[in-house]
Order: structure tokens, then sequence, then C-alpha cells
């Protein structure tokens, strides 16, 4: 049985008693058979010393308990990790940042508060899932479209203040960002509400988030400065129509100027999630195909040489959708306007149209309807990508480590970070992934992503093969100035540390902040990278 | 009358005892339907990247049992307790543990009755 940090197993059995008579003896988990159930699945650990494993779990049913799982802990310096549906799996799932953590397991906080479909907002607890909240809208026939992550288990609230996103227009997939008002549990205990929420009897907590003064709601995502017990969301009105229109590029230095324009049109808010691709090297997230890593295989390979690959192949070198969401007459006066663009600006860009579809996708139509996310229907439908499929047959993964490295939005930046992946995977001896034709993904509407998924393993030996490469991709990346946005306990500290510019001044200013706010250093201690003072030797 | 209202107690503990431990195959499938279709389920799924195909987990099966076994679980007739007890609590091949807050033990029961149509092994 692992104990928190200092603590004897007779102060610990004492807390847990507390903690019982807290939330009930039902949900306080402290068999090895139980707290072995917030082990993370894809930890890059796996049973080796440095796994980040709980000592104990307690699940609260409702804030009052929250606070008073928060007072138990700062009486007895109890560190406690707060999980919402516990499903950020590549992230840490439910395993806390420190070992010895008790997990406050707010899964049982489950209700959706209220959902607005004339001011376009919900009001949701933790455990409510992105699943939940959409058949919660579909039942009561809400006109009101989600945004949603590539999986649907996650919650709304875990998956905002992990800097999550999704897929539709970007003021809504920026999952944070499109947040609205917080209520906070402090981590001594007091409750917190932001925005209109402090004022008392204010109707407007999900229409104002800025409230008077500082705004502190960015201090509880990726960081341990208390545990959010409620969250708002702004929500997309439901469109009438989605449409999708596709370009096609056929040279290699067209990526440049479609990039231009996709930005015009996004900056614009015309266009959702662009999605790029490119069809002279078979599509994204498939490898290296052979004729590619036969031109690689002598460095690098010139534009020059780029060009003549992709006539020989006569395939275009680039495509991109754009995705429209309104009323029909928009979204189609918007594509004509997109094609316009494009064609002016890219000589011999192709263009193709597909079918308008009228929202909402009827429910029997929605496992089949392929685009999903693009429209807010929650899936797992992504795992296909990292679970046993065609690519890993006799071998697949436990579990998977993905890596996302921040660029700036041009093709220079692109292909700069596909050469740069390219050759640190080939440094430390995996298979090649990244290419002269990687994408990006445009989760983030300002900037690129230039991503990865490293395999992890319920084995040491190669999972530490893995460690290797996610440390070199981040110690590469920062070199070039790009850092990451979101990763697993494991990197934290080593993440965080790219973000260095005056000597640290950053995470400095955020640890004083954490020793004022948290000086029991109770709540998640070395989430990104934030130590409590007495613990800053533990940094990886 | 107090003799009466003490049987009709223990009637009624015994009743919630006994719903307890029956497990509920229908439950199973409302449970099962919640947690493990959208990866589990006999639907075809589209997706932009992979075309149309089985549900994931449907899709892995299907690789590894190479027509053996049936990919989709409700189809399997071999599936015991234990097996799928130590795969929901443990996880196998990216399908992670599942936590007593997510799929409780009685609900857990109520998967198995409906899986092993209630020859649970």
């Amino acid at each position: 049985m692992a104990l928190p940090p200092g603590l004897t197993e007779s102060r610990f059995s004492e807390a847990l008693e507390q903690f019982a008579s807290a939330v009930g003896s039902d949900w306080v988990f402290s068999s090895d058979e139980d707290v072995a159930l917030y082990r993370d699945s894809y930890s890059v650990y796996w049973g080796e010393e440095e796994e980040r494993v709980a000592s104990a779990a307690v699940a609260p049913a409702n804030v009052e308990q929250v606070q008073q799982v928060v007072r138990i802990a700062n009486r007895y310096g109890i560190p406690l990790y707060p999980i919402s549906t516990g499903r950020n799996l590549t992230y840490g799932g439910s395993a806390p940042t420190l070992s010895g953590s008790v997990v406050v397991d707010l899964k049982r906080m489950n209700r959706i508060l209220k959902v607005d479909d004339e001011r376009n907002f919900a009001l949701v607890e933790p455990g409510v899932s992105y699943y939940d909240l959409y058949n919660y809208i579909r039942d009561n026939d809400l006109r009101v479209m989600l945004d949603v992550p590539d999986p649907g288990w996650g919650s709304p609230i875990g998956n905002s203040l992990d800097h999550g996103c999704g897929y539709t227009l970007s003021p809504f997939r920026d999952h944070f960002g499109s947040h609205c008002g917080m209520e906070v549990v402090t981590p001594e205990g007091d409750v917190v509400r932001t925005g209109a929420g402090a004022v008392p009897g204010s109707d407007a907590w999900q229409d104002f988030h800025y409230g008077a003064g500082p705004t502190i709601n960015g201090l509880f995502a990726q960081s341990n400065f208390g545990i959010v017990t409620k969250m708002g969301f702004w929500l997309m009105p439901l469109p009438e129509a989605f449409l999708i229109g596709t370009v096609t590029v056929p040279r290699y230095r067209d990526f440049a100027a479609l990039i231009r324009e996709a930005s015009y049109l996004e900056d614009l808010y015309l266009i959702g999630m662009p999605w790029y691709t490119s069809p002279a090297s078979g599509g994204a997230f498939i490898g290296t195909p052979p004729e590619l890593a036969a031109l690689m295989q002598d460095g690098w390979p010139s534009t020059g040489q780029l060009e003549e690959f992709v006539r020989a192949k006569g395939v275009p070198a680039w495509s991109l959708d754009l995705r429209f969401y309104g009323p029909e007459e928009t979204v189609r006066a918007n594509w004509a306007a997109a094609r316009r663009r494009l064609a002016a600006a890219i000589p011999d860009a192709a263009f193709e149209d597909h079918d308008l579809v009228e929202l909402p996708i009827p429910r029997d139509e929605e496992t089949s309807f392929s685009h999903k996310p693009e429209v807010g229907i929650p899936a797992l439908d992504a795992f296909m990508l990292v679970a046993r499929n065609p690519g890993t047959t006799d071998d697949p993964p436990d579990g998977h480590a993905d890596f996302f490295a921040m660029l700036p939005r041009t093709a220079d930046a692109v292909h700069s970070a596909a050469r740069v992946f390219a050759e640190t995977y080939a440094e430390v001896g995996f298979p090649p992934l990244h290419h002269p034709f990687s994408i990006p993904v445009s989760y983030y509407s300002r900037c690129f992503i230039m991503g990865t998924v490293v395999p992890t393993w319920r084995d040491a030996e190669r999972n530490a093969r893995s460690r290797t490469l996610y440390e070199r991709l981040v110690a590469r990346c920062g070199e070039n100035g790009w850092g990451c946005y979101r990763t697993a306990p494991a990197f934290q500290d080593l993440v965080v540390s790219q973000y260095s510019f005056n000597d640290n001044a950053l995470l400095k200013f955020q640890e004083k902040l954490k020793d004022g706010i948290d000086p029991n250093g109770i709540i998640s201690p070395g989430r990104y990278g934030i130590w409590p003072a007495s613990m800053r030797n533990n940094r990886a | 009358m107090k003799r009466s209202l003490l049987l009709l107690v223990l009637l009624a503990a015994s009743q919630g005892a006994l719903a307890q431990t029956t497990p509920s195959a229908e439950n199973g499938r409302t449970v099962f339907a919640k947690w493990c279709t959208p990866c589990h389920g006999a639907d075809i799924v589209t997706g932009e990247l992979w075309g149309r195909a089985p549900a994931p987990g449907t899709a892995a099966l299907q690789l590894k049992y190479r027509g053996e076994l049936p990919a989709v679980l409700e189809e399997r007739t071999d599936l015991t307790g234990e097996f799928i007890e130590t795969v929901v609590r443990g996880g196998l091949f990216g399908m992670p543990i599942t936590r007593k807050t997510e799929i409780s033990d009685s609900e857990l029961e109520d998967i198995i009755a409906y899986l092993t149509k209630g020859d649970a092994g």
C-alpha cells in the first residue's frame, strides 16, 4: 500500500476514516485492488518504480464534500489529485503527478445543471462526459451544438482544464477559451465563483465571464490552485447546415499560399478547423510510404526533388477541406467566395463540392456519419488510429503518449518541424513517420500543431525507448522555439522547462502564487511543473 | 404489530439483498451500450482517416482473431466472467482500466450476465 509522503500508516488510516465520514465509506477506495484502478493505463513507467500511483481515492458527491475532503487533507498534509471523468489518457489518465497522492474522483458529480439554447450555454459538473451532455441536448431537442474532442468519454471540465480542443469554429474548439464562469474549491476549502457568478443573485454567470478586476480562471487550468466543481461553456447555436468544400493544389510550394488563404477564412470566422492532407504521401498518420522513404534516403529532399516527386506521382501535393457552418444560403456563399479567392491565389487549384448536410444528424445516422467531431457528435472512433489496426496487427501498443509541438502558422515552420521530427525518429532508431509532406493540425486556430503518437507499453524496456524518443522530441523542438501544449505527468517538468525565458521567470511567478494560495501544498503537487516549496526537489 | 413490522423490514431487506446479488442481463445490456458499444459495437463507423470500418475494438478483435472467434463481443459464446472482469478492471491493448465510479461492481456483474448469457463460467 502506497502512503502519502511523510505520513505514517496509522495517521493515514485515521485520515481515511475522516474521508469516509465525509463522503461515505463506499466512496473511499484504499484496498490495493481498488487503488490499482487509478493507475494510468498508458503510463510510460508502467510497473517501474517511477510509475505515478495513488495511495487511495475518494469520490465526493457534491461541493460540500469536496470542501470537507480538502480540509481533512490540509489537517494531515495529504496531497490530493482531482480528476473529472479520469479519461485524460495519454496525459496521465486518472493517476496523480505525485505518487502517494489521494485521487479526488469527481465522477459522481455528474449533474448537467443547465443548458440554455437561447443564450447558448451549458453549466455542468466535472463528472459529466461529452456523451452525457450530447445525449441531454438531443433528448431535450435543444438547439445547440457541442464542440467535442476526439474521445467523447472525457469531461468538458477536465478537457478544458487541460487545454483540450475540438473541431468546429475557433471560438468553440478552444475549450478553455470558450468557458464562462467557474466554481472552485480553494486549497483551503473555500468556494470561489468567477465572473458574474461572484455577484450574489446574478443570473449572468454563463453570460459574462470577466467580472471586475483580474481574472483568475487561468490559474485552474493545467495547474494546482484549486478543484473546479462547476463550469459554464458557451455553445454554438445549432447551425442549419454543414458543408465541406475541398481544394487541391498541384505543387509542393503551393502549401504556403494554401495556408495563407485558409488563415484568412479562419480568422474571419468563415470556416471551422481547416483540415490539411497530402495526397502525394497518401494521407496523414500512416507513416512514410516506400517511394518517399527512398527519396529521403540521401537526406532531406530539395524543393526541386519534391516538385518532381509530385509530378511523377500524378496526384495533388496538398489538399484542404474547408468546413462551413450556418444557414444554407451563407455556407454556399462562403464556399463560393473561398473558391474565388483560392483560384486567384493558386494557379491550377482544383475544387470538389460535397453534399450539404442538414443539422442535426438524425440519431440513427450518427454512427455512420463520417464527420462526427466536426458536427459535435462524441465518439471513440479515433482509437482506430492507436488500437490494433492494420499497421500494428501483430504487435499493438498498450497505449500512447501524444506529443504536440506548437508552431507558427506557416509552411516553413511545418516543413522545418517535419524535418526535426523525422531526424529525431531516426536518431532514436524508430521507424520514420514524418516526411516533407507531413501536415499540421489546426486545433488552435492561430497556430499549427505538429504532432506524433509515441507508443507506450506494459514493458519497461520498450517504454524506456519511447521515453527517450519523447524526451528527445521535447528537447529538439525546444531548441527550435516550439513549446508543447499538453503532456503526461512524467514529462511535465521537462515540457515546462522549455518555457524558460528570462531564467524561468514564468515558473518562478507561478511558484510564488502556489506558496501563497496553497501553503500546505496539497493540491496536485508537481502538476505542470508547479511544486510546492517543500517539494521543489521533486522536479524531474 | 411490532413483530409484523419487523417481518416487513426483514422482508424488504432480503428483497434488497436479492436485487443486489442477482445480476440483471437486461441492465447489463444498457450498461454495455453506454460504456462498451462505442468501441465494441457491431455497427460500421465511418471516419475521414480510415473510411468505413467496424468500431475500433471490434476492428482490433477482427485482426486478432482472423475469423476464429466473432469480433463482436455480443456474439461471443466463450466469454467467462473472470475474463470480462480482468479486462474491464485491468484494461488491455489500448482499452483502459475502468473504475468503480464509472462501472460499479454490481453493473459489472450485469455486463457479465449479459455477455455470458447467464453462464459466467
